[in-house]
C-alpha cells in the first residue's frame, strides 16, 4: 500500500507560512521583521492556492515561503538586532541611574549592524547590483533633497544621512562625467530622467536609470512612514557606495574622492570633488621588487620586439611621476583669475594624468558621447546648474557657469544656455561682436537624445520649443513619419501660407471664399468632377508622365498652377480616403466573416484567449487611434488659425 | 511509611517471639510453629506497641537522626550489634543439628522478610540482639571469644572504621550494604589457611513485601481458586509436602447455630485458603473501622503531629559551621598572579604600547566584494528579482505633443477615477518653457509607494504569451474548397396569413415539398416553382410534425395533429405505380380484418387498447387521407424507419405511451417502453441495424431492438435537448439544444460529445444530417441557420472534420421564434427550411 498523504505534511500547506508564523518562529518583533525583510530582500508570495497554503482557512493571510523564513533564522543580523536590543536595555537602565560613564562605556561599544554581507548576498555580481540600481539612485537623490531641518512630525531624516546621499550622487556624477557615461535624458513633469551606461562584470554594458527631481522644496506627505524609508536607504546607501568604489577602481581613482571645501561652500555640486588617481603603491612596489626581473624579461623580449619594452619603461617612469603629482585635479575649473582662464582656453585639460584618462575613455568610449567637445557653454543663472553642468560635463563640453562669471564675458563661449526671455538687442549687447548660439534648455535634451547637434532653429530664446519626446518610447517613436514632418512643417506651412496668398491673390472671386464646411463638402462633391489626367495622376501620384500629362490639361483648361496643385492634393486625399476606407470595408467584410465562421470551432479555452488579447490589441488600436485623431484636429485647428 | 514500618515491626517482633517460643518448644513441627505463632501474635503486638511507646521509636523512627540524638546509649551498642550477627553466624557454622540449623534459617527467613530496612527494623534488631544474647549467651563458641583472638590491630581498625562512620550513615535504610561496601564483613576463620582469618560478607537480601501471605501462609497450593479442592479431601499441601486435611465443617445448621451462640461470630471471617472461619483480631477490626471510616487505617498514624525543631529553635543553635577547615588564604588575600598581569599591562599602557579605548580597526566603510569570478548564484529557483520601473512615456514629457494632452472630458475622467485605476499617476502638462515647471508634489509619496511594493507585494511569475492571436483559430479548409453547399434562397413558399410552419419535409423523390402549419393545413408545394399543389386540412388544430417516408417506391405522409395521426399520399401527384404500392401496403391490413377499427395485432401488449386504427370516409380517402391512427395525447414528433414500414412517434403528455412504434402493413401499434426514463423529447431509428434512439431532457439511450436491451446512455452535457439527428452510416450523433448548444457524438469513441459548439445565439430548434453529402445544418431562433461540412473518415483513428460553410440569413424572427425546421432535397446540395414568418425557403448552392 502506497504511503498514507497526511494533510499539512507537504505542498503548499509546508510550503507557505504566514507572516504570523514566521515571527512566531523568529522571535522577533513586527516592525524587526520588517527591517529584515526590507534588508534580506524577502516579499511575500502568492500560493497558486491560498486555502491550500493556509491549512483550509480563506482568511486572508500574507505568505512568504517557508525557505525563505528558514533562512531568516541564521542571519547574523537577527544577531544584531537582538545586541542592539540588550544595548538599549542597558543604556536606557544607566541613563535612568544617572551612571553617566557606564552609558559613555556602553555608548563606545555600540553594536553595528553592517550591511556589507547583504549586499554581496543579494548581488552575487557586480552586473546584478547595476541591474537593481535604478531604484537605489532614485531614492538617493530623492533623499538628497529633503530639507535639512527635520519637519516635527513629518521627517527624522538626520541631516547627515542626508549629506551622505548628496555625497553618494555627486561622487555617482563625477563617475558619469568622468567616464562619458550619460546615454539619455529627458525631461519629464517629475523631475529629470537620466541613462549611463555602466560596464559591469566583463564589461558588459548595463543601463542605469535615474530619476532627480527638480529643485524645489520637496513636499512632505504626512501618511509617509520614514522608517521604511531610511530601511531602504540604508541598504542603498551601502550599496551605492560598494558600487562607487568598485567603479572608481576600476577606473583607477580613489575612492572616496577627497572634497574640496572651499568649492562645496561656494555652492559647486560635481564640481568640488576631486578626483585622485591611485598610487598604486603595491603596483610600484611590485615593479621596483621586480625590476631586475623585468628588465631581464625586457633583455630577452628586445631583440624581437624593441617598442614593447620601451613602453614598459615609460610607464615605469610614469608610475613614479604620478607618485610625485598625485593630486592632480582632473576637472578643470575656470576660476574668476584671468590668466587661469587663459590657461583653460589654451590647453583643454590641464594635467598629464587626465590627459591620459581620457584617452584610455576614448578608446573605450566611441566619439559619439564626446557630443560637446567642441564648445563651451555659458549657463544663465536661472538654468540648473546642478543638471546641465553634468549633462554637458559627460557630453565632453565645457561649462561657465553664472557663479563664476557673473556675465558671459568669455571669448570661448560657443553657447549660451538661457531659459527667460531676452530681447535680440540685449543678446547682440552680451555677445559684443562674438558670435554665440542662444539655446533653451531643451536643446542639450535634444541632442544628447539624438546623439547629434541638431540646428538651434526652434530652440531660441522666447521661441515656442518643438515637443520634448521620452527617448524610451518605442523605437518608432522619434521617428514617427508625422513627428519628423513637424521638423519640415515649418518649411511647408510657410509654403502652404505662400501658395494661399497667392491663392487669395488670384482668386479674388468669391465662388472659392466659401466657409470652411461649404469647402468640406464641396470637396466631396468635386471628388467626382475631376478632370480624367488630374484623377489618372491622383491615383498614382508617383507617376511623373501622369503628373505632366494633368498639368497639360490643367493648362489647357486655364487652371492656375497653385490651383491644379491644390485640386491635385485634394484627388489625392479623396482616393487614399476612398481606397482605405473600401479595403476597411472589404478586409472586415469578407474576413471579419471568414474568422466568424472558424471560430465557432474553437475550444472554449482558446476563444477566451483570443478574446482577451483582442481586447488588448483593439485597446491599444484605440488609444493610437485617439491620438491621432487628436493630433489631426490640432493640426486643422492651427492650419485653420494660420489662415485666418 | 509510618503504618508500614509498624507493622513491619510488629511483624519483627512478633517473629522474633516466635522464634523464641520455638526455641523453647523445641522439636514442635513447623505447622505447628506457625500456629503458636498465630496464637501469640496478639500478645506480641501488644508487647509491640508497648515497646514502641517504651522506646518511642516507631514514632521517631522516621528521621534517623532525631534517633541518633535521642538514644545515646543504643550507639554503645553498635558493637555489640555487629557482633552479635557474627554470634548468629559463628554459632550457624558451629551448631550442626539440624533443629538449630532450621532455627536459625527461620530466623534469617524472617529477617529477610522484613523489608525496606530501616530504622526501627535495626532498632528491634538491636532489642533481639540483645535478648539473644541474653539466652544464648552460655553457647561457647561465642563471638567474644573470636573477637578476644583478633590482634589489637584489628581490634584498632575496627574502631576506627566504626568512629569514622557517621552515626547518620551507619543508621541509614542501607547500613548494612554501606558497611558491606565499606569492608566491614564478619571476620571468620579461614578454613583453608590455618588460624588465618576471612572476611565474609552478609548477603544482601532483596526486600519482599511483608505480607502475611509470604510469611505464615501454611497452605502452599498459591493463589488459585480454591473449589478445585472441593472434591478433595485435603485442601492444599504444607511446606514439606503434606496434605493439608479439610478442617471438619459442621452442615449449615451447625453455622447457623454456632453463629447465634457465638457472640464473637461476627467479628469473623472466613479464610479460604485454610476453610475456616478465623477471629478477626481487634486490631484488625479497628483497621475495618477505620477503613468504614475513610481514615488512615493506622490507628498510630497522627496526621497532625507537632513539627519538631531539630536545628531551629531554642536550645537548638548550632554553633559549628558545616565544614570546620579554616578559611583559605586565597580568599583573603590578593592574587599575586593577577597584580603580575595587571602590572604587565599597566606598563604596557605607560610605554604606549597597548592605548586604552582605541578604536578597534574595524573594517574600511568600502572594499571591493565584487570580482570577475563571481557567479550568479540565485538563493533558489523561485528567486523573482523586483520588476523595474517602466521607463517614462513621451506623456510624461513637460513639454509633450500638443495631443497627448487631456482635454476637458478626460481631465474630469481622470480626477474622478480612483488612483488605481488612472493610466497615468499624473496630469500631463505642457509648460513653454523649463523654468516654468513646477515641483513635483508626490515625489516623496510615489517613492514610498515603490518601497512598499518592494517588500510587501507579492511576486508571481506571470507568463505573457507572445504569440498571434490569428494562429489560435484552428487550420481548416476554405468554405470554397467544399462547395457545393446551400448558399442563397431560390424560391420561398409562402403560407397565408403567415401562419407558422412547424414543419417541413421533402418527397425522396425531390420533387416536393410538404409543409404543416398552424392553421390546421398539410399543403404539398412544388418544389422548383414554388406552386401550391395539395392540400389537406385535418382539422386538428396545427401540424405538430410531418414526415415523408423515405421508401422511394411509395409516396407515403405522415402528419401530426392533436389526438391523431393521418397517414396521407398525394396521390394524384405521383406516378400510378408508386400510387398503388401505396395503395396496397396501406390498406391490406383493412382487408384482412375488414373492420373499420383495429386494435393492435399485439394484444398482449397492455396500454394499446386505446389506439385505434381508423378508415377516413369515403370522401377523405379520395383525397388521400389513407388511414387515422388515434393515439393518446398530442404527437410532437414523427420518425420513419429506413424501409418505410415502420415509424415511431412521440407524444410527451401521454405519460408511459408516449413513444409509440406503427407498423403501417400491420396497422399494428406497440409501446416498446413499461417505464420511460424521463420526458422524450425525440426518437429515431438506426439507419441499418435494429436499433432505437431516445432522447430525453439531457440523455440520449441507444436501446436494441431486437434483443429488448439498452445498448448505452449518452451523455449530453446540454440542459435540454430540442433535437436529434443521425449520421445516415450510424456512428455519429448530432443533437442540438434550448440552451444554444449543438452536440456531436461520436457512438464509436466515448459517451460524452466529440465536441460542443456554441455559436447560436439562441436557443436550437433544429438539426440535420444531409442523406447523401457531407453536410449538416443546424437552424435556430435567431432566425440563421448554419450549414457546415463534415468529413467522416473510414479510418477509425481520425476523427471527424466540421467545418462552418455559412450563414444562412432571411427567415425573420417573430415572437422570439426564429427558424423551426429543416429538411435536405435528397440528392442535391439543397435545403427546405420552415420559420415561424409564414416562409418556406428553399436555399440552393
Amino acid at each position: 500500500m502506497a504511503k498514507i498523504k497526511r494533510k499539512g505534511e507537504s505542498g503548499a500547506a509546508k510550503n507557505y507560512v504566514t507572516r504570523n508564523q514566521a515571527l512566531k518562529k523568529l522571535q522577533i518583533s513586527l516592525s524587526d521583521f520588517r527591517r529584515l525583510c526590507i534588508l534580506k530582500g524577502i516579499y511575500p508570495r502568492e500560493p497558486l492556492n491560498k486555502k491550500r497554503a493556509n491549512k483550509g482557512s480563506s482568511a486572508p493571510a500574507t505568505f512568504y515561503y517557508h525557505k525563505d523564513i528558514q533562512y531568516l533564522l541564521h542571519e547574523p543580523l537577527l544577531v544584531k538586532f537582538r545586541e542592539h536590543k540588550a544595548f538599549a536595555k542597558k543604556l536606557a537602565r544607566a541613563l535612568g541611574r544617572g551612571e553617566w560613564a557606564l552609558a559613555k562605556n556602553l555608548e563606545e561599544a555600540k553594536p553595528v549592524a553592517r550591511l556589507d554581507h547583504l549586499v554581496k548576498e543579494r548581488y552575487p555580481t557586480f552586473t546584478l547590483a547595476l541591474q537593481d540600481l535604478q531604484d537605489p539612485l532614485n531614492l538617493v537623490h530623492l533623499f538628497s533633497t529633503l530639507p535639512t531641518n527635520p519637519i516635527p512630525g513629518k521627517t527624522l531624516v538626520p541631516s547627515s544621512v542626508i549629506a551622505e546621499c548628496s555625497r553618494l550622487i555627486s561622487e555617482w556624477k563625477v563617475w558619469a562625467i568622468r567616464t562619458n557615461s550619460l546615454r539619455k535624458l529627458f525631461l519629464g513633469v517629475k523631475g529629470i530622467y537620466y541613462e549611463c551606461e555602466v560596464p559591469g562584470q566583463g564589461g558588459e554594458l548595463v543601463k542605469v536609470r535615474w530619476l532627480e527631481g527638480y529643485e524645489f522644496q520637496q513636499h512632505v506627505p504626512t501618511d509617509v512612514d520614514f522608517r521604511i524609508l531610511l530601511t531602504f536607504l540604508d541598504l542603498y546607501r551601502t550599496l551605492i557606495s560598494f558600487t562607487l568604489f568598485k567603479l572608481y577602481t576600476e577606473e583607477n581613482l580613489v575612492y572616496p574622492p577627497p572634497l574640496d571645501v572651499e568649492l562645496d561652500e561656494r555652492g559647486e555640486s560635481v564640481g568640488a570633488f576631486r578626483l585622485v588617481e591611485k598610487k598604486d603603491n603595491q603596483g610600484v612596489e611590485s615593479s621596483k621588487v621586480s625590476k631586475k626581473a623585468v628588465r631581464k624579461a625586457i633583455k630577452g623580449i628586445k631583440a624581437s620586439t624593441g617598442g614593447d619594452a620601451d613602453v614598459e619603461m615609460d610607464e615605469d617612469d610614469n608610475a613614479e611621476e604620478e607618485t610625485n603629482e598625485n593630486d592632480e585635479e582632473f576637472v578643470e575649473r575656470p576660476t574668476k583669475s584671468g590668466e587661469e582662464v587663459e590657461d583653460v582656453a589654451t590647453a583643454p585639460l590641464t594635467t598629464y594624468n587626465s590627459l591620459l584618462a581620457t584617452t584610455s575613455n576614448a578608446a573605450s568610449t566611441s566619439k559619439q558621447n564626446l557630443l560637446f567637445s567642441p564648445y563651451t557653454f555659458y549657463l544663465s543663472r536661472e538654468t540648473s546648474s546642478r543638471t546641465w553642468e553634468f549633462v554637458i560635463r559627460a557630453m565632453g563640453g565645457k561649462i561657465i557657469t553664472s557663479l563664476s562669471s557673473p556675465q558671459p564675458s568669455d571669448d570661448s563661449i560657443t553657447h549660451v544656455i538661457i531659459d527667460r526671455p531676452i530681447t535680440v538687442e540685449r543678446m547682440r549687447e552680451m555677445e559684443n561682436g562674438r558670435k554665440w548660439t542662444w539655446i533653451q534648455p531643451q536643446w542639450v535634451a535634444d541632442c544628447v537624445n539624438r546623439q547629434k547637434i541638431i540646428s538651434s532653429e526652434g530652440y531660441h530664446p522666447g521661441q515656442l520649443l518643438p515637443p520634448h519626446l521620452s527617448p524610451w518610447d518605442g523605437e518608432g517613436e522619434l521617428d514617427r513619419p508625422w513627428l519628423e514632418d513637424a521638423q519640415n512643417a515649418a518649411i511647408t506651412a510657410a509654403q502652404e501660407e505662400a501658395d494661399q496668398e497667392e491663392d487669395v491673390i488670384e482668386q479674388d472671386a468669391p465662388a472659392e471664399e466659401e466657409s470652411d464646411e461649404d469647402e468640406e463638402i464641396a470637396e466631396k462633391e468635386e471628388a467626382g468632377k475631376y478632370p480624367p489626367a488630374l484623377l489618372a495622376s491622383s491615383l498614382d501620384p508617383e507617376n511623373v508622365s501622369l503628373l505632366h500629362a494633368a498639368e497639360l490639361e490643367a493648362e489647357q483648361n486655364g487652371v492656375s498652377h497653385s490651383a491644379f496643385r491644390n485640386q491635385l492634393k485634394e484627388a489625392i486625399k479623396a482616393n487614399k480616403k476612398d481606397a482605405s476606407t473600401k479595403v476597411a470595408s472589404a478586409g472586415a467584410g469578407k474576413k471579419s466573416g471568414e474568422e466568424d465562421l472558424r471560430k465557432i470551432m474553437m475550444s472554449n479555452k482558446k476563444a477566451k484567449l483570443y478574446e482577451k488579447m483582442q481586447y488588448s490589441n483593439r485597446e491599444k488600436a484605440a488609444e493610437k487611434e485617439n491620438l491621432e485623431r487628436k493630433r489631426l484636429a490640432i493640426e486643422k485647428r492651427k492650419r485653420k488659425e494660420a489662415r485666418a | 511509611m509510618a503504618p508500614r514500618n509498624a507493622t513491619a515491626s510488629s511483624s519483627r517482633a512478633a517473629s522474633s517471639s516466635v522464634s523464641r517460643l520455638a526455641k523453647t518448644n523445641g522439636n514442635a513441627g513447623p505447622s505447628t510453629l506457625k500456629n503458636k505463632k498465630r496464637a501469640v501474635q496478639e500478645v506480641s503486638e501488644d508487647e509491640d506497641e508497648e515497646f514502641g511507646s517504651a522506646g518511642s521509636g516507631i514514632d521517631m523512627s522516621e528521621d534517623e537522626d532525631g534517633e541518633e540524638g535521642e538514644d545515646d546509649e543504643e550507639e554503645e551498642a553498635f558493637p555489640e550489634f555487629d557482633s552479635e550477627i557474627e554470634d548468629g553466624d559463628a554459632e550457624e557454622e558451629d551448631g550442626d543439628d539440624e533443629t538449630g540449623l532450621d532455627e536459625e534459617e527461620l530466623d534469617d527467613e524472617e529477617s529477610g522478610s522484613e523489608s525496606g530496612y530501616n530504622s526501627s527494623d535495626i532498632e528491634a534488631m538491636y532489642a533481639e540482639g540483645d535478648e539473644d544474647e541474653e539466652e544464648e549467651y552460655s553457647p561457647i563458641t561465642s563471638p567474644s571469644s573470636s573477637h578476644k583472638d583478633l590482634s589489637t590491630d584489628e581490634k584498632l581498625s575496627k574502631l576506627i572504621a566504626k568512629n569514622s562512620i557517621k552515626p547518620d550513615e551507619s543508621l541509614g535504610t542501607d547500613a548494612k550494604i554501606s558497611r558491606a561496601k565499606e569492608g566491614v564483613g564478619r571476620l571468620v576463620p579461614s578454613k583453608l589457611v590455618e588460624g588465618g582469618y576471612k572476611r565474609e560478607y552478609e548477603d544482601y537480601e532483596a526486600g519482599y513485601g511483608s505480607e502475611s501471605s509470604t510469611e505464615d501462609n501454611p497452605n502452599t497450593v498459591g493463589n488459585i481458586p480454591m473449589e478445585w479442592y472441593d472434591d478433595m479431601p485435603h485442601i492444599g499441601y504444607d511446606v514439606n509436602g503434606r496434605k493439608i486435611f479439610r478442617p471438619a465443617q459442621g452442615d449449615e445448621l451447625d453455622k447457623f447455630l454456632s453463629n447465634t451462640e457465638d457472640p464473637a461470630a461476627w467479628t469473623s471471617a472466613e479464610d479460604k485458603l485454610l476453610q475456616q472461619s478465623v477471629q478477626l483480631s481487634d486490631k484488625e477490626l479497628d483497621i475495618i473501622r477505620r477503613l468504614e471510616r475513610a481514615e488512615n487505617p493506622d490507628a498510630d498514624y497522627d496526621p497532625y503531629q507537632p513539627t519538631i525543631e531539630w536545628f531551629t529553635g531554642e536550645g537548638n543553635e548550632r554553633v559549628m559551621p558545616l565544614s570546620a577547615a579554616p578559611e583559605p588564604k586565597r580568599r583573603f588575600v590578593p592574587s599575586k598572579w593577577e597584580h603580575k598581569k595587571i602590572m604587565k599591562i599597566v606598563k604596557a599602557i605607560r610605554e604606549g604600547r597597548i592605548i586604552p579605548n582605541k578604536p578597534s580597526a574595524a573594517k574600511p566603510t568600502v572594499y571591493s566584494i565584487w570580482s570577475e569570478s563571481d557567479q550568479a548564484n540565485l538563493s533558489h529557483a523561485m528567486y523573482m528579482p523586483a520588476p523595474q520601473l517602466p521607463p517614462p512615456k513621451t506623456i510624461e514629457s513637460y513639454n509633450p505633443p500638443e495631443e497627448y494632452l487631456l482635454n476637458e472630458e478626460e481631465q474630469k475622467q481622470w480626477e474622478e477615477a480612483d488612483k488605481e485605476d488612472r493610466k497615468t499617476d499624473f496630469l500631463p502638462a505642457k509648460y513653454d518653457s523649463l523654468r516654468l515647471v513646477p515641483g513635483y508634489k508626490n515625489l516623496v509619496q510615489e517613492r514610498f509607494e515603490r518601497c512598499l511594493d518592494l517588500y510587501l507585494a507579492p511576486r508571481t511569475r506571470k507568463v505573457k504569451l507572445n504569440i498571434d492571436p490569428e494562429s489560435l483559430i484552428p487550420k481548416l479548409p476554405a468554405p470554397k474548397e467544399l462547395k457545393p453547399f446551400p448558399i442563397s434562397t431560390s424560391v420561398v413558399y409562402r403560407h397565408p396569413e403567415s401562419s407558422r410552419v412547424r414543419s417541413v419535409s421533402t418527397s425522396p423523390d425531390g420533387l416536393w415539398v410538404a409543409t404543416g402549419s398552424e392553421d390546421g393545413i398539410v399543403r404539398v408545394w412544388d418544389l422548383g416553382n414554388g406552386r401550391e399543389v395539395w392540400k389537406w386540412n385535418l382539422k386538428g388544430g396545427a401540424i405538430q410534425h410531418l414526415s415523408f417516408s423515405p421508401y422511394k417506391d411509395e409516396c407515403l405522409l405522415i402528419a401530426l395533429v392533436s389526438g391523431k395521426i393521418a397517414v396521407l399520399s398525394p396521390l394524384a401527384l405521383v406516378a400510378p405505380a408508386i400510387a398503388a404500392n401505396t395503395l396496397t401496403h396501406v390498406n391490406t391490413a383493412f382487408a384482412t380484418s375488414a373492420a373499420t377499427t383495429k386494435i393492435g395485432a399485439g394484444k398482449e401488449i397492455k396500454g394499446v387498447e386505446s389506439i385505434k386504427w381508423v378508415r377516413p370516409s369515403e370522401s377523405e380517402r379520395e383525397r388521400g387521407v389513407l388511414v387515422y391512427v388515434e393515439v393518446p395525447g398530442t404527437p410532437k414528433q414523427v420518425s420513419w424507419h429506413r424501409k418505410g414500414d415502420y415509424f415511431a412517434t412521440v407524444a410527451s403528455d401521454a405519460s408511459n405511451k408516449s413513444v409509440l412504434i406503427h407498423q403501417l402493413s400491420k396497422h399494428s401499434t406497440q409501446s416498446p417502453f413499461k417505464k420511460l426514463p424521463g420526458q422524450v423529447q425525440k426518437v429515431i431509428f438506426h439507419p441499418s441495424k435494429p436499433h432505437f434512439f431516445v432522447a430525453t431532457q439531457r440523455y440520449i439511450r441507444q436501446y436494441d431492438l431486437a434483443t429488448q436491451t439498452l445498448v448505452r446512455t449518452l451523455q449530453s452535457g446540454v440542459k435540454w435537448i430540442s433535437s436529434l439527428d443521425l449520421h445516415p452510416r450510424g456512428d455519429n450523433l448530432i443533437i442540438g439544444s434550448y440552451d444554444k448548444k449543438l452536440a456531436w457524438f461520436d457512438l464509436d469513441l466515448s459517451n460524452k460529445p466529440y465536441k460542443t459548439l456554441r455559436y447560436h445565439t439562441k436557443a436550437l430548434r433544429s438539426v440535420v444530417y444531409h442523406p447523401t453529402l457531407p453536410l449538416f445544418a443546424s437552424a435556430s431562433d435567431d432566425g440563421t441557420i448554419h450549414i457546415f461540412h463534415c468529413t467522416i473518415y473510414q479510418d477509425l483513428m481520425q476523427n471527424p472534420l466540421i467545418v462552418p460553410l455559412k450563414i444562412l440569413r432571411g427567415h425573420k424572427v417573430t415572437d422570439g421564434i426564429g427558424v423551426l425546421d429543416l429538411s435536405w432535397v435528397s440528392g442535391k446540395p439543397w435545403l427546405v427550411s420552415s420559420g415561424s414568418d409564414g416562409e418556406v425557403r428553399l436555399w440552393c448552392s
